[in-house]
């Protein structure tokens, strides 16, 4: 099952990047990384060309909420109706509480919002079963 | 003048491109910057200040900052200057400047000022010109350094110095390889030559600029043979150009005996290196950055790894120390967490900086031999490729990787190298790549990593990598299984 990795806009974090490949990779999927500073455009063609089940979206930097803007509306129109959006990291600039960050995300459209801790089996599991969920009633 | 100095016509000729870049480029003239330069007063000036702490044996506190709007920018200086009580200030740069898109910056500044709070994550100098820089510049009473992570960094390098600041962070591999992705290594060592020839220039003038190659590199788990390689070589790029005033950078490690020895060889080296290439007339000094991996989001935690870092930055007798705050696993701190931070170090500065402790202890001798010896290994190598021109070397090196930073996110960087640590935690080399490290220097790594896995019960693999990653912030320093 091919899924696309990268961090997104002029992030340049790259530790995370890293062992988020070898641990997706090691879980089953074939993971198309595109490492860091990926524009959204990017995250798309690479989404079609490999006929990717998803997108998992990083960013560290505190510019996550301008990068991450319209990434689901962008995959709608390109035709990417049932891909699961994942995003993690420090998403916003300044210290800011979990759930607010993660209603923000989620209302931006993305499937999955995640902090630094969360624990990456279970991100794995997850993501096994929202794929499944969203091509079942596609 | 030596040889590889670039030619004061072709400079100036060059410059003439690099103001055309964006309109706050236009009119910035040489003599007008040394002429503002000349008037700020001694004990402004970040050079001196470096200098002075060598001579009394005084580590300077430093945090970062940067946001998007002058007032709002000079506020946040101002707060870390009084309540943090920081010695020297920043000006960091946001992403976007960093990566020379000031259209980019342009809207995070407008954004920024409907929202009335930073969107951007830094200080957009090159927007706010020569004018608004020098209101900054002029509001502070402490040394002020521009810090960025900006691999074509000579407009905005231009603009810092014309505008007062009398210290620039970076370097054309360190800014390139950790902070970039398709650069090519060559074009970021040419303008980073240039930016070095300006504060040169600057220097031949009488007016002394403070230059610091960044030296954690990728910040995670890098042994210190291959940053203090890599820094040893920045400043020789620099000294070629005319740098006078070098400050040199070492990242926490984690294992004391071993960041005591990076320290302590770190300075060594670079003064064998540099007199080996027949420059004296230099001022060297060395700046240790606090833990630069992931932290411990609890602030208390968080403490304790910044606390850590300052008892280690003072037994080491570094001039300058890189202060973290207790947001760091968070992101961008505010101001009050970025003084906290402050006071804290400056605490333990205070209690530890008079004491020696770490002197001629036998086993931070044997570390610092070791990574004498393995810094050897890969500066040799770098010289045999580069025949006779030390930039030809380094790009040819990291193509070959034989010189490889772990986890960066360059293409110009190979990333064969892994680094694991070992069972009292020092880091070392798991797989080595291309890195021209002798057999003898090899085995030491291979049986100190399988005296761990021994302990563990594990083979030596990938997860070992990824449990050391991320140790710190989940509060242990060696990732141990479950």
């Amino acid at each position: 099952m091919n899924i696309v990795l990268g961090v997104i806009g002029s992030d340049c974090h790259s530790v995370g990047n890293k062992v988020l490949e070898a641990f997706f990779s090691e879980a089953g999927f074939h993971v198309i990384n595109l490492g860091v500073m990926v524009s959204q455009d990017e995250f798309i063609d690479a989404a079609i060309e490999s006929d990717a089940k998803a997108i998992l979206v990083s960013s560290l930097y505190g510019h996550g909420e301008i990068d991450c803007e319209g990434l689901r509306q962008k995959c709608e129109e390109r035709g990417l109706e049932d891909i699961v959006l994942y995003v993690g990291g420090n998403l916003v600039v300044g210290k800011t509480p979990f759930d607010e960050v993660e209603r923000k995300f989620k209302a931006m459209g993305f499937d999955r919002v995640f902090c630094a801790h969360d624990d990456l089996h279970q991100a794995a599991e997850d993501l096994k079963v929202d794929i499944a969920a969203r091509n079942r009633h596609a | 003048m030596n040889k590889s100095s670039l030619a004061w016509k072709d400079f100036l000729a060059e410059r003439e491109e690099v103001l055309r870049a964006w309109p706050t480029g236009s009119g910035i003239t040489l003599e007008d910057g040394i002429r503002y330069q000349s008037k700020i007063p001694k004990e402004k000036n970040f050079a001196l200040a470096m200098r002075k702490a060598r001579e009394n044996g005084k580590t300077l506190t430093q945090p970062r900052a940067g946001v998007a709007l002058i007032d709002q920018h000079i506020l946040l200086l101002r707060y870390l200057e009084s309540e943090g009580d920081a010695d020297l200030l920043p000006t960091t740069i946001d992403a976007y400047t960093r990566q020379n898109r000031y259209e980019e910056a342009a809207k995070g500044i407008e954004k920024s000022q409907a929202a009335g709070h930073s969107l951007l994550n830094g200080f957009p100098a090159v927007n706010h010109g020569v004018e608004g820089c020098r209101r900054v510049t002029e509001a502070v009473r402490k040394p002020i350094q521009v810090r960025h992570g900006t691999p074509d960094a000579r407009l905005l390098a231009e603009i810092s110095l014309a505008s007062g600041f009398t210290s620039y962070e970076g370097g054309g591999i360190s800014y390139n390889i950790p902070y970039a992705k398709k650069v090519p290594l060559d074009k970021s060592i040419r303008d980073w030559q240039y930016v070095d020839r300006l504060v040169g220039h600057y220097e031949e003038n009488g007016v002394p600029i403070n230059r610091e190659p960044f030296g954690p590199l990728t910040g995670t788990l890098v042994p210190p043979f291959i940053s203090h390689t890599i820094a040893i070589l920045e400043g020789l790029l620099a000294l070629e150009q005319g740098v006078k005033s070098l400050t040199l950078g070492y990242g926490q490690g984690g294992n004391i005996i071993q960041d005591l020895a990076a320290a302590s060889s770190l300075r060594e080296l670079a003064h064998e290196y540099f007199r080996e290439a027949g420059f004296k007339d230099y001022d060297l000094t060395i700046v240790f950055h606090q833990w630069m991996g992931g932290f411990p989001e609890d602030e208390a935690k968080a403490f304790a790894v910044i606390n850590l870092g300052a008892v280690v930055a003072a037994m080491a007798k570094a001039e300058k120390i890189i202060v973290k705050t207790p947001h760091e696993a968070m992101g961008i701190p505010t101001k009050e967490a970025n003084a906290a931070g402050l006071k804290s170090t400056r605490q333990i500065l205070s209690m530890v900086e008079e004491q020696s402790v770490c002197g001629d202890n036998a086993a931070v001798q044997k570390e610092a031999e070791l990574i004498r010896r393995e810094v050897a290994c890969l500066m040799k190598a770098v010289a045999a490729g580069g025949e006779g021109d030390r930039a030809r070397g380094i790009v040819r090196a990291f193509a070959a990787g034989l010189l490889d930073v772990p986890f960066a996110p360059s293409s110009y960087n190979r990333g064969k190298v892994l680094p694991i640590r070992d069972n009292e935690g020092f880091i070392r080399i798991y797989a080595k790549g291309f890195l021209p490290l002798d057999a003898e220097i090899m085995s030491f790594h291979k049986a100190r990593l399988e005296e761990r896995a021994k302990v563990e019960g594990r083979p030596i693999s990938f997860q070992m990598v990824t449990d050391d990653i991320y140790a710190i912030s989940k509060g242990k320093l060696i990732g141990r299984p479950k």
